[in-house]
């Protein structure tokens, strides 16, 4: 069979692991065969609640505060998140020229990845024409955490299946935090969003009969996450960023918004652009604006690691707080079950949760499975966290992190041969750069900074509370509640990308370009330095710090 | 690091430029580690979006090696430099109205039957892809193979950048996954089927009762509710 | 069954698909599986004359390395032109040691080569293999009556270093075609060239050469001219429904491949994709009414 690669007629390596995580694996190896086909039972919900209490990082109260300024005061929220809402404008309002506008377009989308290609798309779809939409981009259009998805994106769209088990499913994950209606919205849209796929020409895995090849993720009742190998979110994005260039929409790269723009009433009317590589500033007059800026990863919340691309750095939050948006949820951040915790060079990139869909269980030091491997995320999570922490009972790198095994040799045994290098390309690819072979080796994990739950507060067509914004994908709250669901987050910014776009586009034909001011801005430093903030912080933040030490992996210290 | 151990460094180059770093550390880390930071030639740092196709030399060696700054490893010796971008031309197209049975590759891409089966492609993909042999199935029309064969490809530019004939395989290649997606691809009868049940109404009562459920009622039907094997 | 690596080229796998379809089938009747190489590349089309430049030499030499590599050391061409390419290339590597070095050297994810591969036209395999004797046993439809004009192009038989037969009087089409049952007439531009790629921004040239070649064939007595060239099947037959266009009074003659021509004498017209072709061979053949084959 043509795999798509190379042969390499390389010489055998030297052991990638050191000798006493070898000691390790020999345990695992010697319980594996005996591990087929028996599962560890699923939590109760007394026992859910028990881990996430106690291993949670969310539960900790070290790390975070209340906030002093702005719609969400007295609301707990991680430090690092915190102390950027509580930050005065990195652009100085009274150093910016309003009067010579740079764009004036019908919608402007902020943030290039899934979300906001998608509600360009159906913006034009609504009836606006391409010209009068700009998308405005930190990095590369595409750039997101929307290329990064593995595992797959969840639709019920199986005989077996229904919209109301997906539901079921979503505020459940959530613990029963989630708007209802944002729920309902997710789990609705979902088929439709898979056919526009298809016509978009995207490759979802499919059995010969046309039938979707479909996985259970943690906390799925049905067999519902569809996938495209582990490559899911890239061949989302590429092809619907491809179908964006075809429709011929302007796209700024490398041109952040730094701040909105708001009318005398508070209305958003445009924002202000900043071009990192010339460092001028481009004033955007917009009857509409689509935020999507995605999450809040590089923050490196309680010092995690992320699997979050470079960008994720809570922008889009920052700007939309400062002109008045509700944010929800912030409290809640999910870390992936595995990430990975070696070797050294890939610490905290993602092992997607289809490796345990596929069959893989994590297991201790001592070849023992201890969690079902399909809890919800912050379970399943928790659980890692005490077999390392609590029960002492994780593996040791010699840089004295800790993590579990994924006993990934499994699924080719269960799978047949060539299952895993097939339906786990990046995977497959991912280790064997380093020298590890996940069909011959365990994989060793440990909970990574993954997805920001909440975020701005958004109603079923996409609006948030102020005047003229709205907002799409990873950026906005309520869909997932506390915990989102493995195959959701595509979903989100899908749907809600979709939705955003449409009432953007609406919007954007009723009204009229509105005045242009910073005075939300000048308030906002009001209520700071009523609050006394620190003058010297600032946001966005834009791109994180790497530079020097920094640059050295951060060690993990939650317990 | 949880304690200060004896750190092994190596020697490398940035740009020509000699930089004394860790042992162990990507590229990217490297050259942050080294001050530098990024604005282009970075993404989502886990080998996916293609953003930091990166060339280099070793020392004593006269090959020019491509590879991901975020996935590959500094090596002593390495003289390095980071690609801020690798132009190459990408043709407009409606997927509607190509005419799927003419070749379309070759015909928006008429460049590609100036392929020499050089290899050079191949050689420089950074995903290790047969790049050249989806080349020459894409000259010979054979879009279900390019699409496979070309599956994994992360669109860093690499091979258009190597490339003697002057071909955008990466653009080609996300053609024909298009086109076989579109036209191809054997269709989901029961994706269809649930798209016109849920247009008809057929879910909106079970829905609107679930989302007014009070949350006592909602947890007793999710810790109930049927799992399938 | 014999079993023999098989390079198609790109044509055959476009074009000329009727081409490779007869050569499967009438192959299947022969006792023989053409097996196509896993992976193949273009044969580069046109051997190339410049001396320096051995970039394009690795296309050609690549497929003969795949073939190696897949076990075999004979590798069978259909297309003339891909026969004639590769088979200059493996001469040059199995003579010039500093060029074979050169491109080895390059071609550095290649295990080297040094010619090892014997490149092989499909008719050796039915002259020198099979035997004429063998295709004629299988002939149940023998083309009693039919004067064909066999047409060798340049590709065949030039240079002689690497020609399957004497590039001044050819006869291998002349015995296949006696083998079939048919009638070969002698016919004076059987070494002609077509117009080759001029077909593409020159077309006057083509015209030209389809008008002497295809009327000397008429001249010359013969119902139908037969090919192993698909750029000469091409030229010979598209242009010449165009040469009628302006020239009403022209007579026009089909052009097929030698393996179509082999597959109506073995009884199997309708592999040959026969309504594909300008000039319908099909009345000249006798098969016009031909719907179920006796096999």
């Amino acid at each position: 069979m043509r795999t798509g690669k190379l042969k390499s007629n390389e010489e055998p390596k030297e052991d990638p692991y050191p000798e006493s995580m070898r000691e390790s694996i020999k345990k695992v190896e010697q319980t594996r065969e005996e591990r087929i086909g028996k599962e560890v039972d699923r939590m109760n919900p007394d026992e859910r609640e028990q881990v996430l209490n106690k291993y949670h990082p969310d539960y900790r109260e070290e790390g975070m505060r209340g906030l002093d300024a702005g719609p969400n005061q007295g609301d707990q929220m991680p430090l690092e998140l915190a102390d950027l809402l509580e930050a005065y404008p990195a652009v100085d309002p009274s150093e910016v020229d309003l009067t010579k506008v740079d764009y004036e377009v019908d919608v402007l989308v902020i943030g290039g990845g899934g979300a906001g290609t998608v509600a360009a798309l159906w913006a034009i779809k609504e009836g606006i024409d391409p010209s009068d939409i700009l998308i405005a981009t930190k990095l590369r259009h595409g750039d997101a955490n929307s290329m990064m998805a593995q595992g797959g994106i969840q639709a019920a769209d199986r005989e077996v299946d229904s919209p109301k088990a997906h539901f079921l499913d979503i505020v459940g994950g959530g613990h029963f935090a989630n708007k209802p209606e944002l729920a309902r919205a997710l789990a609705k849209d979902a088929p439709g969003i898979l056919k526009w796929h298809e016509d978009l020409g995207v490759m979802y895995d499919k059995n010969e009969d046309g039938s979707m090849k479909t996985l259970h993720g943690g906390g799925t009742s049905r067999k519902r996450l569809h996938s495209a190998k582990d490559y899911t979110g890239m061949e989302l994005m590429r092809a619907i960023r491809d179908e964006a260039r075809n429709q011929e929409i302007n796209v700024e790269e490398f041109s952040p918004a730094v701040e909105l723009l708001t009318d005398s009433d508070g209305t958003v009317t445009g924002a202000l652009l900043y071009n990192m590589e010339t460092e001028q500033y481009y004033v955007v007059r917009a009857k509409s604006i689509v935020m999507a800026t995605g999450g809040f990863g590089r923050l490196h919340i309680q010092e995690f690691p992320t699997t979050n691309h470079y960008g994720a750095t809570a922008d889009g939050l920052v700007m939309s707080y400062r002109a008045g948006a509700n944010l929800l949820d912030m409290d809640s951040v999910q870390y992936h079950p595995t990430g990975a915790a070696f070797p050294e060079q890939i610490v905290g990139l993602l092992v997607t949760e289809k490796v345990r869909g596929s069959g893989a269980i994590p297991v201790n030091r001592d070849g023992e499975a201890f969690v079902f491997n399909l809890e919800p995320r912050d379970v399943e999570a928790g659980a890692l966290i005490r077999e390392c922490y609590g029960r002492d009972m994780g593996v040791e790198t010699p840089t004295g992190m800790k993590g579990v095994w994924l006993d990934t040799p499994m699924i080719d045994m269960i799978h047949g041969e060539g299952t895993f290098e097939e339906n786990l390309a990046y995977i497959y690819r991912l280790y064997t750069r380093f020298g590890i072979d996940p069909t011959e080796d365990p994989l060793l994990v440990f909970p990574t900074l993954h997805y920001q739950n909440g975020g701005i507060e958004i109603d079923d067509e996409g609006r948030t509370a102020v005047e003229g914004l709205f907002a799409g994908g990873e950026v906005e709250g309520g869909v997932h509640g506390k915990n989102r669901l493995m195959g959701n987050s595509l979903l989100d910014y899908n749907v809600f990308g979709k939705r955003a776009g449409i009432s953007a586009a609406k919007r954007a034909k009723e009204t009229e370009l509105g005045d242009l001011t910073l005075e939300h801005a000048r308030r906002y430093i009001e209520e700071l330095e009523k609050a006394g903030v620190d003058e010297e912080r600032r946001s966005p933040m834009l791109i994180p710090e790497y530079r020097g030490e920094e640059a050295l992996s951060r060690s993990i210290d939650i317990i | 690091m949880n304690e200060k151990t004896e750190v092994e460094t190596v020697e490398i180059f940035i740009m020509g430029k000699r930089y004394e770093v860790p042992k162990g550390l990507t590229i990217m880390k490297a050259m942050e580690y080294s001050g530098y930071q990024y604005v282009r030639g970075v993404g989502c740092r886990g080998g996916f979006c293609g953003a930091c196709a990166t060339i280099y030399r070793l020392e004593g060696d006269y090959k020019l090696h491509t590879d991901l700054a975020c996935q590959t490893t500094v090596q002593d010796g390495m003289y390095l430099t980071q690609l801020p971008f690798t132009p190459a031309g990408r043709e407009q197209y409606d997927l509607e109205e190509l005419e799927v049975d003419n070749n379309p590759l070759l015909d928006l891409y008429p460049e590609l039957a100036r392929c020499v089966s050089c290899n050079t492609c191949s050689k420089s993909c950074p995903q290790d892809l047969e790049v050249m042999d989806f080349v020459n199935e894409a000259i010979r029309g054979n879009i279900k193979e390019v699409a496979e064969l070309s599956f994994d490809c992360i669109q860093c530019g690499l091979c258009a950048a190597r490339c003697p004939a002057e071909i955008p395989h990466h653009h080609v290649a996300q053609l024909a996954r298009r086109i076989y997606g579109r036209y191809q691809a054997p269709e989901s009868e029961h994706l269809e089927k649930r798209v016109k049940e849920i247009a008809n109404g057929q879910f909106d009562d079970e829905l609107e009762e679930l989302v007014n459920l009070p949350k006592e009622e909602l947890e007793e039907r999710y810790e109930n509710r049927e799992i399938e094997e | 069954m014999k079993e023999v690596a098989y390079y198609p080229g790109c044509s055959l796998k476009d074009t000329a698909k009727g081409f490779e379809d007869s050569a499967i089938q009438v192959s299947s009747d022969l006792g023989v599986r053409l097996k196509e190489i896993d992976r193949w590349n273009c044969c580069g089309t046109v051997y190339s004359l410049t001396d320096d430049n051995l970039m394009k030499q690795l296309g050609p030499i690549r497929n003969m390395i795949r073939a190696r590599d897949e076990g075999f050391d004979q590798l069978y061409t259909l297309c003339s032109m891909c026969d004639n390419t590769l088979k200059r290339s493996n001469y040059l590597i199995q003579n010039d040691d500093d060029k074979r070095d050169k491109i080895n050297n390059f071609m550095d994810q290649e295990n080297d080569y040094s010619g090892e591969i014997e490149v092989k036209h499909y008719l050796q395999l039915l002259r020198d293999e099979l035997g004429w004797e063998r295709v004629r046993e299988q002939v149940s439809n023998p083309l009693e009556g039919i004067n064909v004009a066999p047409y060798y192009g340049c590709m065949l038989t030039r240079p002689k270093e690497i020609g399957l037969a004497d590039p001044h009087n050819p006869t291998v089409f002349d015995e296949l075609i006696e083998s079939l049952g048919g009638t070969p007439v002698d016919f004076p531009y059987e070494s002609e060239c077509c117009g080759s790629y001029n077909t593409v921004d020159n077309q006057e040239v083509v015209l030209e050469k389809t008008r002497t070649i295809t009327g000397g064939a008429t001249r010359s007595g013969a119902d139908l001219i037969i090919t192993a060239c698909p750029l000469c099947q091409f030229n010979l037959d598209t242009r010449q429904a165009e040469l009628l266009k302006a020239t009403p009074n022209h007579d026009p003659v089909p052009v097929i491949y030698f393996t179509q021509l082999m597959a109506v004498a073995f009884d199997r017209p309708r592999v040959n994709k026969f309504e594909e072709h300008a000039i319908d061979p099909r009345k000249v053949l006798k098969i016009e009414n031909k719907v179920a084959s006796k096999r």
